[in-house]
């Protein structure tokens, strides 16, 4: 049986165009997705497994409590993740966080995280992949490779796509590529500026200072030559509607939140000439998703902490690679997430060291040195439930196969039970 | 200015006057302890001061069950013990004051409205964030976002002193607007970011990006390079004469200046040119 429209859950693109055909609950192959989106169906696990406790099988009563006995035993809980899962389990994780007293974090805080702080000192000139899609005829992607990570987003979203107003597609556009080497995306580029790492920053607020007409003493910034700049900004003057995706060479690299505050500036500025908009490249499937539930339960997209009974916000102090590398947490949470395969050494160390609970359907790094782990099911194959498009636009996710695991939701729902009772 | 020399600042406290709190255990579970507070020490009795909540991790307590107390009704404060993962010390204060002798953790003396803070140790990051007045003076380290704003907000520092002896980390003065920051050593990137007006000093070396998106204010660099962002230009070479003023009240606390950066020459550089421009880098020049 084929079940068409079906949402990707993988990553940030969301594509809902893909097709999966289903034969006695196991997926047999799949249509329109890329090589990412085609393993995850493909390769998701169906069979049942059973919940375990300091490496025992154990039944989920007896799991959920121990669970339950670690969150209320520790003095400072983390809860961290979020990303792949859905938002019905993020609002559930944050009620916990909140009965606990606990911080709670996304994967946001490395890897967007610098995104949402820019984005608060500045403002957001945005707009859906829609309008992009049927608009744009200036695409600019700076310290991003769509052709290699998101790799439906040409076709379906920004380069290739045919729209309203871009009848022709790849014609109707010039692509820009802001990047330190030369990637697969900048070879499709009508223009390509190699910067020197760690020169964002530089580049931007001279792009900003050139559109106000200052005079600079510069010849060239980041590698880049001023007549080149100069090109650029009147190009983007000049464009009906123009787009800057943006990616981590530029929210983890130099300037951070600086750089990101003067990007979205700039794109704010430029609206006195034409319309333009910036985007973040969200990888995760629902990471948008975790700042956006997190923003509308607890007024802050992430790092957030609820020690007091209230939520106080402050990346930097309640991000997770900052907690666990300090040391500043006894026990934490894991919901789809593998911090321990992706964080810096002196926090997967700590992370090592306290108990640690995983909801996870796949049994990653971060599984294998946990206290608990709480098998569940997969957001968008064997589980229904939302999540939000690079845009902050949400998505229904389907369920295509059955699974005898309980979703993310059920299970911090058992756990928010039991630390009530 | 080299070395300093504190003789004239510290003035000796008299302990028996001051109330002490010394941590009973060394944790790594971060502690929220704003009500080390002198404003809230005065009227009350060392059981008083016993009961002031704070924050274990996620717990509830009080000052009793995390120090020792000692003293009673006084403005004047002694912490001791293994501070580092102790916060907010000093927030919001407006009098007396607070000597802490070793290190200390995150957001000490913020929003902090008059009095003094000492630190005899190295402070962690968002020191005298949002700071509005009084005074304090680290003679280690400072982390990041010394006199900064938190996330989100328009404006951070907007008035009195900070005078950090080592050296300070990234976003020092972050969206500073008012009040003066002095560092002894060297200062991590984006001193100053954006910020309104205000002064920063910096004796060692002046991290890249100082001044970024800068509206007004003052970033003096005493050591004689610093690398600028192309959004600032050059003006002139000159004497300023309220730097003078300046370093003087600074020698007058107790700190040893050259001369030749009292009497010298500056390079002025204007900026941030993505914004008002009236922001103004100093960068002392030894010819």
């Amino acid at each position: 049986m084929w079940i068409e429209n079906v949402v990707c859950p993988f990553c940030g693109c969301l594509c809902d165009d893909i097709a999966v055909e289903v034969e006695d609950n196991r997926i047999k192959s799949v249509k329109r997705a890329c090589s990412n989106g085609r393993s995850v169906f493909l390769h998701a696990p169906t069979e049942a497994r059973r919940p375990v406790v300091d490496g025992k099988e154990v039944d989920w009563p007896d799991a959920i409590d121990a669970a339950a006995r670690i969150l209320m035993k520790s003095a400072s809980p983390l809860i961290y993740g979020l990303s792949s899962t859905a938002s019905e389990a993020q609002r559930k994780a944050i009620a916990l966080a909140d009965l606990l007293g606990a911080s709670i974090d996304s994967t946001s805080s490395i890897c967007h995280g610098p995104t949402s702080i820019g984005i608060q000192s500045q403002g957001e000139p945005t707009c859906t992949l829609g309008e992009v899609k049927h608009r744009s005829d200036l695409v600019i992607f700076w310290g991003c490779n769509p052709v290699e990570a998101h790799m439906r987003h040409f076709a379906r979203y920004s380069v290739l796509a045919r729209g309203k107003f871009t009848p022709q597609g790849r014609k109707d556009r010039t692509v820009v590529v802001v990047d330190v080497r030369p990637t697969l995306t900048a070879r499709n580029a009508d223009i390509f500026l190699q910067l020197r790492p760690g020169s964002d920053y530089e580049v931007l607020i001279t792009l900003r200072a050139m559109l106000k007409g200052a005079r600079l003493d510069v010849a060239e910034v980041g590698g880049v030559s001023v007549a080149q700049l100069a090109d650029l900004v009147e190009r983007m003057k000049r464009c009906r509607f123009g787009v800057v995706f943006f990616g981590m060479g530029v929210t983890q690299t130099g300037g951070k939140h600086w750089s990101i505050a003067e990007l979205v500036a700039l794109a704010a500025e430029l609206n006195a000439h034409t319309r333009f908009n910036v985007m973040p490249m969200r990888g995760h499937g629902n990471v948008a998703g975790a700042d956006c539930t997190l923003t509308w339960q607890t007024g802050y997209p992430f790092a957030v902490n609820f020690a007091r009974g209230y939520p106080q916000y402050n990346p930097g102090e309640f991000t997770a690679v900052d907690l666990l590398a300090r040391q500043e947490v006894d026990a934490a949470l894991i919901i789809a997430s593998d911090p321990m395969a992706h964080l810096p050494r002196q926090a997967a160390e700590h992370l090592n060291r306290i108990p640690t609970i995983v909801l996870d359907p796949e049994m990653n790094l971060t599984a294998r040195v946990a206290r608990v782990v709480l098998p569940t099911a997969i957001y968008g194959i064997s589980a229904v439930g939302t999540a939000y498009r690079m845009d902050n636009i949400p998505l229904p996710l389907k369920k295509v196969v059955n699974s005898p695991q309980p979703t993310d939701e059920q299970v911090l729902d058992w756990i928010i039970e039991r630390v009530k009772t | 200015m080299g070395c300093i020399s504190c003789a004239g600042f510290v003035i000796a406290m008299s302990e028996t006057d001051a109330v002490t709190l010394r941590l009973k255990e060394p944790t790594t579970i971060p502690i929220e302890a704003d009500s080390i507070c002198p404003d809230l020490f005065v009227g009350r009795s060392q059981a008083g001061i016993e009961s002031l909540p704070a924050f274990y991790g996620r717990r509830k307590v009080t000052l009793g069950d995390l120090f020792t107390v000692e003293g009673e009704n006084s403005d004047q404060v002694i912490v001791e013990g293994a501070l580092r993962y102790v916060k907010k010390i000093g927030q919001r204060m407006t009098r007396g004051r607070v000597v802490v002798r070793g290190d200390v953790g995150l957001h000490l003396g913020a929003y902090m409205r008059g009095g003094e803070i000492v630190v005899e140790g190295n402070a962690g990051d968002w020191a005298g964030a949002h700071m509005q007045g009084g005074r304090i003076w680290i003679r280690g380290n400072a982390g990041h976002l010394l006199g900064a704003a938190y996330r989100g907000e328009k404006r951070g520092m907007n008035g009195g002193v900070i005078i950090v002896e080592g050296n300070a980390g990234r976003e020092v003065g972050a969206l500073m607007r008012r009040g003066l920051i002095v560092v002894l050593g060297d200062v991590d990137e984006f001193a100053g970011v954006r910020m309104i007006t205000g002064s920063i000093f910096v004796s060692g070396r002046l991290g890249a990006r100082a001044g970024a998106g800068m509206k007004r204010g003052t970033i003096v660099a005493f050591a004689d390079h610093a690398e600028l962002l192309p959004t600032f230009r050059y003006d002139c070479r000159f004497q300023p004469t309220f730097l003078r003023c300046y370093l003087l009240q600074l020698h007058a606390w107790g700190m040893s200046i050259d001369d030749d950066r009292l009497e010298g020459f500056y390079r002025r550089y204007h900026g941030d040119l993505t914004t008002l421009g009236k922001g103004e880098i100093l960068i002392y020049d030894q010819r």
